[in-house]
């Protein structure tokens, strides 16, 4: 080997080490560099993006008819949101009632984004969204829409203009997890790899005896300190009982292939 | 040759600003064109080992930048069984993995044929996408692997190699314009057979 090829190869392997090492922080740093200097070609990118979309859809309607269509639209996710978290309130409030333990009411605040980019990475399930740190927004923050969870803020970009939101469909965003009129509680994640049609989620680590059966509901149950509680996640397709502890498989109650509009949640206590 | 190889990581750079805006085929398992990968692979058989390491480092270290998931947080009693992170730069040693796969035919790209560099493109994407599919899995345990990834890895391999003969015709476009000769073989050859 010539010397010039060694001393490359050498400082290769030791520039390979160095970012083997990166802590968590470091590589949020490195992240948050990236993006702030990709950022004018992303803002400039979907711009024209969604430029060229709402050209192909003033075909079919007016543009004002168009951006009036979209904020009802936006404006009836929060509504229906903010109506299920009432009624679950409503059932906590009773519960509370008789309990006399309750510590305080829960706060409830949404901001409304929409998804501008699908499956921007190879193995991962995530979506970029339309607002970042500038309205709010930080990581491990709860996204949903209308239809139930659809993942939690995984990174913010350096100009604070956009998310990456990290899908329910993901193995690695897993949720605690309670299945409805049941005792049974556990936790769902998404499966690895590629899907053909529909994602399906796994509900792990419920007991060997579990007493559910297709058709129920899952909701999060509030544990774990991302997920706000009761809030839909979808429903069990098939149950597979195993020596130790059981599996359910659950349908999603979000359509993932047709996200548009997605609420964060800034802030809520559970 | 400088000015090539400068040209080489600019293009590099431009590729990862393109992938950007390259969706996914929702009808083809989610596949997609990975052009950050093809650019690095077309410009490694044209290059010295010391520029295909630079451009790996460079290529490894800014798709990780792109594409690395952050830690998983919420309350640990909870999540006691943690989704484990690849590691921040563990492409960096599959483009080079791939740079030196690429190096191995580099005397018959010399000769002028740089159909073979194409196929082995497509080739080494498939190798790449396999490579990273096992790392999730060993990282993760439980090796799961279904039709639908196989075929992801497929098509993304193929709907890349469809384009190399681009940014082949691209590279040698920049090396005239630098006045480089990234086959020489294949020019002295002609030289010869024109006198």
């Amino acid at each position: 080997m010539k010397p010039l090829n060694l001393i490359a190869l050498l400082l290769f392997l030791a520039g390979a080490v160095w970012a083997l090492t990166r802590s968590d922080r470091s590589v949020r740093e490195i992240q948050n560099a990236y993006y702030s200097a990709m950022s004018p070609f992303l803002k400039s990118g979907s711009k024209l993006e969604m430029q060229a979309r709402a050209f192909l859809e003033e075909t079919r309607h007016s543009k004002e008819l168009e951006a009036e269509l979209q904020a009802t639209r936006e404006q009836l996710g929060r509504l229906q949101l903010i109506e299920s978290r009432f009624r679950a309130l409503e059932y906590e409030n009773v519960q509370l009632r008789h309990a006399l333990d309750f510590k305080k009411a829960t706060h409830f605040d949404v901001v409304a984004a929409r998804v501008i980019r699908r499956q921007p990475t190879t193995w991962w399930r995530t979506v970029e969204i339309d607002a970042g740190s500038k309205r709010g927004i930080g990581t491990q923050l709860a996204v949903l829409s209308n239809e139930g969870l659809v993942g939690k803020i995984d990174r913010i970009d350096g100009a604070g203009e956009r998310s990456s939101v990290l899908l329910l469909t993901d193995e690695k965003c897993q949720v605690a997890a309670r299945v409805e009129g049941s005792p049974e509680v556990g936790i769902l994640s998404g499966q690895r790899g590629g899907f053909d049609g529909d994602p399906m989620l796994r509900l792990r680590f419920l007991s060997a005896n579990a007493a559910v059966r297709p058709g129920q509901r899952v909701f999060t149950t509030g544990r774990g300190g991302i997920f706000q509680p009761n809030v839909l996640l979808g429903t069990i397709e098939s149950v597979e009982k195993g020596a130790l502890d059981s599996e359910a498989l659950v349908r999603p109650s979000v359509n993932f292939a047709d996200l548009g509009a997605v609420f964060v949640v800034l802030s809520a206590d559970s | 040759m400088i000015r090539y190889s400068i040209i080489t990581i600019l293009l590099l750079l431009a590729a990862f600003i393109v992938q950007q805006f390259i969706p996914a085929f929702t009808g083809m398992n989610h596949s997609r064109i990975l052009l950050v990968q093809l650019v690095f692979l077309c410009c490694a058989v044209t290059v010295g080992q010391p520029t295909m390491l630079l451009l790996a480092f460079l290529g490894g270290f800014f798709w990780d930048a792109q594409c690395a998931l952050g830690p998983h947080g919420g309350d640990p009693e909870v999540y006691t069984q943690q989704v484990e992170n690849l590691r921040f730069g563990y492409s960096i040693l599959l483009f080079g993995g791939m740079g030196f796969l690429m190096q191995g035919i580099q005397p018959l790209f010399k000769q002028g044929k740089w159909q073979f560099s194409a196929v082995l493109s497509g080739i080494a994407v498939l190798l790449y996408l396999s490579a990273e599919y096992a790392i999730i899995n060993f990282v993760r345990g439980d090796f799961i692997l279904n039709k639908p990834t196989v075929m992801q890895m497929v098509y993304s391999a193929l709907l890349t190699m469809f384009f190399s003969p681009l940014i082949f015709w691209l590279l040698f476009r920049i090396a005239k314009a630098c006045d480089h000769s990234i086959n020489p073989e294949a020019g002295r050859r002609r030289r010869r057979t024109t006198h």
